[in-house]
């Protein structure tokens, strides 16, 4: 699907979602692999709790970021920001889709910045992320 | 020589200071970060409007939320809430250094929290890149999480 730009949508609107299949081997490299890690050691992850490791909560706000620097391009890059809670443990081998809708748009030192509302959920419908994401308009866009 | 305590409530104080070690950001870093979240958008790896390429924004938030691993052993941890403002595009050959403060600790629903302001630095010129802050689950020890309690927001590392 062609990424929209943020002059092209209202208060309102959805973005196109950003579906991800999360990985074991993807986990192991963003977080990088080492024992007593509920991430990268099965073993150690049923100890704490949890039937198999779970994705580093932080790999949710890179899919956000994918989200918003093909939605506000260089305004994300250079005055973006992210505001999210974790409210659910997402695991190795789930799927997430990211979701993101304009909340609204105010002017800032000459420019307008575009607040979204953003979440993640999973393969159940269940949301795992929930927050706000922003980025300045500009021409340039992704 | 830094003496290293398994991290509990008690332990950590408000105020408490926190710096990472430092990062030569490097393109084996960009290539391994975009296959770890799936993203190989074309600034990353041709050109940027910024001159040359750039990485992910949110490439070194893992050097700020381990700043904690360098003073306590952390035996797992929770990730509750992040906050992050990008300043300034990140860039391979930068070598980068996260600071933090914890700025709050609380108790909610008999879970611990530490919440760690952050600012990440190019070591050379002083310069702002990202900066943020986020909250941490304090672990307990012998502890097990609960999944069927969480719902203040906690989920990995």
């Amino acid at each position: 699907m062609k990424p929209q730009t943020a002059k092209a949508l209202q208060v309102g609107d959805a973005l196109p979602p950003l579906t991800k299949s999360i990985a074991q081997r993807q986990i192991d490299c963003y977080s990088g692999v080492r024992p007593h890690s509920i991430h990268t050691d099965p073993e150690w992850a049923r100890k704490k709790g949890f039937k198999v490791p779970l994705a580093q909560a932080l790999m949710s706000t890179a899919y956000v970021s994918q989200m918003m620097v093909q939605f506000c391009g260089e305004g994300f890059v250079r005055g973006g920001r992210i505001s999210v809670a974790f409210i659910k443990p997402v695991l190795a081998g789930e799927t997430l889709t990211a979701h993101g809708r304009i909340k609204s748009r105010e002017q800032e030192g000459g420019k307008a910045r575009v607040t979204l509302e953003v979440w993640c959920e999973n393969q159940d419908g269940v949301k795992t992320m929930v927050g706000t994401a922003s980025g300045l308009e500009s021409d340039l866009q992704a | 020589m830094v003496e290293f305590k398994t991290i509990s409530y008690e332990a950590v104080t408000v105020g408490e200071e926190f710096m990472s070690d430092d990062f030569l950001i490097k393109p084996e870093d960009v290539e391994t970060f975009a296959y770890a979240v799936d993203d190989h958008h074309p600034w990353y790896f041709k050109e940027s409007p910024f001159g040359g390429t750039i990485a992910h924004p949110v490439l070194l938030g893992n050097q700020a939320l381990l700043m904690r691993h360098s003073r306590y052993i952390v035996p797992a941890g929770l990730h509750a809430k992040m906050q992050f403002e990008f300043v300034e595009p990140l860039r391979v050959g930068m070598r980068v250094r996260s600071h933090g403060k914890v700025i709050d600790k609380y108790e909610r629903r008999g879970r611990h929290y530490m919440v760690t302001q952050f600012e990440t630095r190019e070591e050379d010129t002083g310069t702002v890149l990202t900066r943020g802050q986020f909250t941490q689950m304090i672990f307990p020890e012998s502890g097990v999480h609960l999944e069927t309690t969480n719902r203040q927001g906690a989920a990995g590392r």
